[in-house]
């Protein structure tokens, strides 16, 4: 197939009216919830009702309940902390970064992948607090001014964790929320409901699509963008201080703050074309999140895939290159240890499988492009599994060094986490617009002057 | 007016509020210049005149004593929770520990102990530095004993049998009626069955009750009694009280399958003996130990050389050794005949290519033996028959060796003999024996199986156990009577001549309970219904009165020579004669000169920590690793690596071991160093009625002893086993690790964790475990100056032999708690301080090496940076510190602590054990009142004993002295029987940390990870033979 790449690919197919789409995008909006919303939100509400029955139980009884033990004193909860915090990462980079860049073919995406950093940093943020011993005094961990003279400790990773996550969510909190006031405002326009007449007003903000909004909102965003941008390398950056500031062999590793930032966009990316393959579907969005979006982000997910494969070679290169005996025998273990099974789903999730994104046709295929993603889902979680479990498991002294696994409840806190992160997407579904109808119209055929005589649709 | 410097003296034509102003006195201008009046911001001190104290200082002061004399005089209202002493006992000082001497009444070594009592409550135990035999230590089950004392399910009143249900009972009814059954008798006879018995009071209180009831019987019966030692003592020497040896005179010591580190006779005199040949201060005179064994006991891991060899083929050995040594001119004039003449088909050569020995190290055996006569010494283990202990007897005697027997022990009361005990129970089964009284004993679990003992207590009319817990024996009794701990008891105890231990009661009995001394002598009274609680106490001094002070010849009135022994723990009487040993010819007539053993032989030795099962009711003991396999809460089938391969089975699978149709499944455990075709199984498992903490741990293996024995009672031979479907956890603080991958096999040397080196590459260099120079290593960051006193350890790893005595002792004083075995198997101990074990070489021959593990108290401690809440400091004397209070427990600084000490309490243990086991009351009386009780979620670890720092500081203060450090004894140390820790200031030139610490064999462990540890270990130094080679 021959690609005439003078001709910018179309951000929206189908030719759709600035009208049309705003109904399509608005539609849910306008409806009552169908069967399918339901069984949907029932499904994973019980995922979430199953992992909060854990955490209660965790509460509880203690977090003696879960697998961990000594010497790997982070299990699940840790995983999963920075597998969530990491699927916060595409939200952020599309709609900053690609926006910064000029790229229009993220209008489809960057709400529905914004929405989906929000609920992940929320699902991760859960961790650090219920992983504590005493989750009740989790507020040491923030510097406020006492009588004791109490202070917190800036030298611990842990307390910078707090602070980049915290940030980080706010930001995008605030990001997401801007770029949602022209459509608040639409909304509001189309809407019969009283109530959501009142609701809508309230969240727009008074915007009246003057110019002056306008031009208002283009700075904010863009300062906003600016903010964001970042945000996205550091969050991840300082979640791998949490490893690389220790001593532990296999966490002490310089490389670890582009590896884990890598990692995250990767998984984050994965993570949106799983949920984003279904949306168009059921939200007839086909038109608006087109092939040749996924296909794009098959490539960033093939790029940083190599990344994060490049990363895995670069660890064994320097352990071997160091001359560390202890540090060798780690990378040896992690591969051929008690816990190869999980470096080796690690390795062939997040490097083999996406080799097959060379391949356009591969790209382009939904079902193929599913499998992958779930794959590098899985791949992603085995990865922090692996860093973090693996490392402590068989450390300095051969003396304590033990076996580490996951009960029932580390499982259904899991499974939890999964369940609290749907029950937000499939809410959002419902309660806001999942593409932004403000930009769709923005960058649809015809709303932008063209020098082409062929281009536009007058 | 411009010119404020010309117009000074001129008034200010503005407002002015004082003449300085108006006339702008300097002073006032810059003072009105400041906030505060000057004073007002200064640090408040006393020592300054109280007149020039300021406002502020003075309100504070003011609001302050209003506060005390409000709170002090006021009628305080809280009458529920505190209680202050309206009459404040003489000796009790609230906060200071009051010690009191005892005797340690858990076995029959009758060690002199130490009880530290806070307000009343005894809290630790330690041994009493005046005792001749302890010299202030004691052993773990010694020191776990405390538990045993608090335990809510100790039996806490008389229960009478009746119609299928257990009824509580007032003593007075009890007593009448076992008055009444008594008297029932008529002639037929009453047996009382007991442990060994020390006490010559009591034994005097046992020969009333004969007197009374003439048809009365006493038998003393235990199972590890060391009957067969004594009845081969009794064939070669007039007695059957075998001496105690002079151990630390020993250059040599070969062992015949006796584990004297572990679990033979007093192990912690014996060990204390042993080390102090072990000296890295004096390498010359360090003792040699060959240990021949077919398990690998703790004392075959600390030899200089093993070898593995089943008990069946010691024999030949011994033989061989026998006649090798008579080659000797001066060992063959004294060698007897009959014993020469037994061994003379045998030749070490032979036995050496027979059983694969190496040559070599018999050849040097033989010659260190016949080079230190009568500085040598051969040892035989409680699995010996009876020929080999008494070849062993001879061959010590052909050596000279008896000069390093003490003279003979004493024993009140002669140990029954199989033989005996299996007649007794047919007059029981025969129904001849009217009644059983059971004091302090448990026959139904400890007699031979064969016997069934249960089963003759049904044709006995009247059972009657005396018992602190319940257990086999009260289940089949008619009443059961509960009885003191010992720390709530009066006694004396008599183990060897030359002193008497005393026993003091240091709190009253807790329970409705009585000591069961006092139950019986009681019986002997008129009226048995009332009794009172110093009727023992009252009867010991009277027999001390009448019988043992007159033969003292004391300076003292009996008065004060009795509170001056009590207060000693220990009365001493004329020394002991030395022994003089002669060997009769006659001893060997009738040995038999080969012995065959077939099929597999299983050997049943004694628990290191449970003992025969007395102690299995107790967490701390249940939890504390083996000292070999580091297995908790289960004992096992332990086979060789080969046999394991011949068999097909790993670690966990379970075997059916079948004794001449007795058969027992039981898990395996590969034990490197295990002598092939042999089953090694530790006995004091698998109890029944016996509460929650001892019953269905392990399995019960006593269904093994039998009266009828081929070789030893210890040794079943014809053993098969087979593998059985099924498997089973068996649980260890540390992993098996394979011996045949490359990746893992002697980690431990390769990074420098274990540095060994022998005594001759010491004395040629004593540096040579540093290899090319101690590295340096550089930091970033100037150092912190610790100029007074900073905290460090040393661990002398010659001297440990990693008996885990310090573990208890920790566990004790730090409150430790017991979590069961569920979390042992999550790896959810609590220990802060463990014994890790190493094995390195094959499994055929492995080298074992101890290194006791606890917080070293880094300099750059790498857990302290990474705690986001600072609970974990530094202290100004170089302490790493946790603080409770704050930890939130993030686990960070246990991922981040290179030696994994950190201590996660992932449950409120205290309620998670066993359906909340320890959360009973009277265990909270156990806890050190000076050490938090951690909560759920908190991280803890060795502290370095801050408790007994602090109050060392507080008594230097009070002096007003300088603290040098040694005033501080860590717990471990105290209980380290080798004396193998040494503590202090590691800034005081003088002490013994200092020259330890700066030893040339001194190491610490990832010295390379550059966070310099405080605890230093002193490299193991073994005493091969090779130098002279």
């Amino acid at each position: 197939m021959k690609i005439d790449y003078s001709i910018e690919a179309p951000a929206i197919e189908g030719r759709l009216s600035i009208a049309q789409i705003e109904a399509l995008i608005a539609k849910p909006l306008d409806s009552k919830p169908d069967k399918k919303f339901l069984l949907a939100l029932s499904v994973s509400g019980s995922a979430l009702a199953l992992g909060a029955i854990c955490v209660l139980m965790t509460f509880y009884f203690g977090i003696g309940l879960w697998g961990n033990n000594q010497p790997v004193g982070w299990g699940f909860d840790i995983v999963n902390f920075v597998f969530w915090v990491g699927i916060g990462h595409a939200g952020t980079l599309i709609s900053a970064i690609l926006f910064l860049l000029r790229q229009k073919w993220r209008t489809g995406i960057a709400r529905f992948a914004e929405a989906m950093t929000i609920f992940a940093v929320m699902t991760a943020g859960l961790f650090p607090a219920l992983h504590t011993g005493r989750p009740w005094l989790d507020g040491y961990l923030l510097p406020y001014p006492n009588q004791h003279g109490l202070w917190v400790n800036f030298t611990s990773p842990l307390l910078w964790d707090v602070f980049a996550v915290s940030t980080y969510f706010t930001v995008s909190l605030v990001f997401w929320y801007v770029g949602l006031i022209p459509d608040f405002a639409s909304l509001r326009d189309r809407t019969t409901s009283k109530l959501k007449k009142t609701i809508y007003s309230i969240f727009s903000l008074g915007w009246r699509h003057s110019h002056r909004n306008w031009q208002h909102y283009e700075k904010a965003y863009m300062l906003l963008a600016g903010f964001a941008t970042p945000l996205v390398l550091s969050v991840h950056t300082i979640v791998s201080f949490d490893f690389a500031v220790s001593i532990m062999p296999g966490w002490h590793a310089t490389i670890f703050p582009p590896y884990f930032v890598a990692g995250a966009i990767f998984s984050g990316f994965a993570m949106v074309v799983t949920v984003l393959i279904f949306v168009r579907k059921i939200f007839d969005l086909e038109h608006i999140i087109t092939v040749n979006h996924l296909e794009k982000m098959n490539k960033v997910i093939l790029a940083t895939g190599m990344m994060v494969g490049y990363a895995y070679a670069m660890e064994f290169f320097i352990a071997w290159y160091s001359g560390n005996p202890i540090e060798q025998f780690v990378f040896i273990n992690r591969a051929f240890g008690p816990y190869y099974w999980a470096y080796w789903i690690m390795v062939s999730c997040n490097v083999l499988f996406p080799q097959l994104f060379w391949v356009r046709k591969f790209r382009r295929n939904i079902p193929l492009m599913f499998v992958v993603s779930i794959f590098v889902n899985i791949g992603m979680w085995f990865e922090r599994f692996v860093i973090t479990v693996t490392s402590l498991h068989r450390d300095f002294l051969p003396s304590s060094w033990g076996y580490y696994t996951p009960t029932l409840y580390d499982i259904g806190i899991l499974i939890g986490s999964f369940g609290l992160f749907f029950t937000l997407v499939i809410l959002f579904t419902k309660a806001l617009p999942v593409v932004s109808i403000a930009e769709i119209k923005a960058v649809a055929d015809g709303a932008q002057p063209t020098h082409h005589e062929e281009g536009g649709s007058h | 007016m411009n010119n404020h410097q010309e117009n000074q003296s001129l008034p200010d034509s503005n407002y002015w509020k004082s003449f300085e102003e108006l006339y702008r006195d300097q002073k006032a201008i810059s003072e009105s210049h400041r906030e505060f009046k000057e004073g007002v911001t200064d640090e408040f001190d006393p020592d300054k005149n109280l007149s020039g104290i300021s406002r502020r200082k003075f309100l504070a002061l003011l609001g302050a004593s209003a506060a005390f004399a409000g709170a002090g005089c006021s009628d305080y209202p809280d009458k529920g929770a505190i209680i202050p002493y309206n009459k404040k006992p003489e000796e009790v000082v609230p906060g200071k520990a009051n010690y009191y001497a005892s005797t340690c009444a858990g076995c029959s070594s009758a060690c002199g102990i130490l009880i530290k009592t806070r307000e009343g409550r005894p809290i630790k135990v330690d041994g009493n530095p005046d005792h001749p035999v302890s010299r202030g230590k004691i052993c773990s089950q010694g020191q776990a004993s405390i538990l045993n004392l608090y335990d809510p399910s100790r039996l806490q009143d008389p229960m009478v049998y009746k119609d299928g249900f257990w009824n509580k009972e007032t003593w007075s009814k009890v007593d009448k009626d076992i008055a009444g059954i008594l008297k029932t008798a008529q002639g037929k006879e009453i047996v009382i069955l007991g442990r060994k018995i020390t006490s010559p009071t009591f034994k005097k209180v046992l020969d009333e009750f004969k007197a009374k009831y003439p048809s009365a019987n006493v038998y003393s019966y235990e199972i590890f009694g060391d009957s067969i030692r004594s009845s081969a003592w009794s064939k070669c020497y007039p007695g059957t009280a075998y001496p105690s040896i002079k151990w630390d005179a020993a250059r040599t010591i070969v062992s015949f399958e006796g584990d004297f580190l572990g679990v033979d006779g007093n192990k912690v005199e014996q060990s204390r003996m042993f080390a102090k040949n072990r000296d890295v201060n004096d390498p010359k005179n360090f003792n040699r130990l060959y240990v021949i064994e077919g398990k690998l006991s703790l004392t075959g891991s600390n030899a200089d050389h093993r070898i593995k060899l089943s008990v069946a083929e010691q024999y030949e050995l011994l033989l061989a050794f026998v006649n090798e040594l008579s080659a000797n001119s001066a060992v063959s004039s004294r060698m007897k005949p009959a014993l020469k003449s037994l061994a003379a088909s045998y030749s070490l050569k032979n036995i050496a290519s027979k059983y694969g020995i190496d040559y070599k190290i018999l050849q040097a055996m033989v010659k260190d033996l016949t080079a230190n006569q009568g500085r040598s010494l051969i040892y035989g283990g409680v699995a010996l028959s009876e020929s080999a202990h008494i070849i062993i007897n001879g061959l010590n005697d052909a050596l000279g060796n008896t000069a390093l027997y003490n003279a003979p022990g004493v024993e009140q009361f002669q140990m029954a003999a199989v033989n005996e005990i299996a007649s007794l129970v047919g007059r029981m089964k025969q129904g001849s024996v009217h009644s059983v009284i059971n004091v302090d004993c448990n026959p139904v679990y400890e007699f031979p199986a064969d016997l069934k003992v249960a089963e003759a207590f049904k044709k006995v009319e009247f059972v009657i156990s005396l018992s602190e817990f319940s257990n086999e024996t009260t289940a089949v009794s008619k009443i059961v009577l509960p009885i003191n701990h010992g720390f709530e008891s009066w006694g004396d105890h008599q183990t060897r001549q030359g002193f008497y231990s005393l026993q003091q009661p240091v709190i009253a009995p807790l329970y409705n309970t009585r000591q069961r001394e006092a139950v019986l002598l009681n019986l002997l009274s008129e009226n048995p219904s009332t009794y009172s609680s110093d009727i023992y106490h009252k009867y010991l001094k009277s027999n001390w009165q009448l019988n043992i002070y007159p033969g003292i010849n004391s300076a003292f009135g009996f008065e004060k020579y009795w509170l001056g022994v009590l207060h000693d723990g220990v009365a001493l009487t004329s020394a002991a004669s030395s022994g003089n040993y002669s060997i009769s010819d006659q001893s060997f007539a009738g040995l038999e000169s080969t012995i065959k053993l077939n099929g597999y032989l299983m050997m049943l030795n004694e628990s290191p920590h449970l003992s025969d099962g007395r102690f299995a009711h107790n967490g701390w003991l249940q939890e504390l690793p083996h000292p070999v396999t580091k297995v908790t809460w289960d004992n096992y089938a332990s086979v060789s690596y080969q046999t394991s391969l011949k068999l097909g089975v790993k670690t966990n699978d379970l075997v059916e071991v079948n004794a001449s149709g007795t058969k027992l499944n039981l898990p395996v455990v590969v034990q490197p160093g295990m002598a092939d075709n042999v089953i090694s199984v530790e006995l004091g498992y698998g109890r029944s009625n016996s509460h929650i903490v001892a019953d269905g741990v392990g399995f019960n293996a006593n269904q093994f002893l039998s009266s009828k024995y081929t070789y030893s009672p210890f040794v079943i031979t014809n053993v098969s086993v087979s593998k059985v479907p099924g498997k089973y956890s068996v649980v260890s603080t540390q992993d098996h690790h394979s011996f045949d991958d490359d990746l893992i096999k002697d980690i431990h040397k390769k990074r420098e964790i274990i540095r060994e080196g022998t005594v001759a590459q010491y004395i040629k260099n004593p540096d040579f475990i540093h290899g090319e120079g101690k590295k340096e290593h550089v930091n970033m960051y100037e150092d912190h100056q610790y100029d007074n006193v900073k905290w460090g350890m040393a661990i002398d790893l010659n001297k440990c032999i990693g008996c885990g005595d310090c573990t208890v002792a920790c566990n004790v004083e730090n409150n430790i708690p017991v979590v069961g075995k569920d979390q042992v198997e999550r790896g959810r101990d609590m220990l802060w301080i463990r014994i890790d074990r190493y094995y390195s070489g094959t499994p055929d021959d492995p080298k074992v090496s101890f290194q006791p593990m606890l917080c070293q108290h880094c300099d750059q401690a790498p857990c302290e940076n990474v705690c986001p809440v600072v609970a974990t400091t530094h202290s100004p004397d170089g302490l790493n510190q946790m603080v409770y209070n704050r930890c939130v427990g993030t686990r960070y600084c246990s991922n981040n602590c290179p030696y994994k000490v950190r201590r996660f309490n992932y449950y409120n243990f205290r309620d998670n054990f066993a359906e909340g086991h320890y959360l009973g009351t009277s265990l909270e009386l156990l806890h050190n009142p000076e050490v938090t009780v951690r909560s759920r979620g908190v991280m803890e670890k060795c502290t370095f004993c801050i408790q007994r720092i602090s109050d060392a500081r507080a008594e230097a203060i009070k002096d007003g002295v300088a603290l040098t450090g040694d005033e501080v004894k860590t717990a471990c140390q105290e209980a380290c029987a080798t004396n193998a820790i040494k503590f202090g200031s590691v800034n005081n030139k003088n002490s013994e940390l200092y020259k330890y610490r700066n030893h040339s064999l001194g190491y610490h462990v990832l010295e390379e990870l550059n966070t310099r540890p405080n605890v230093t270990y002193v490299a193991k130094l073994k005493n091969t033979f090779s130098e002279e080679a």
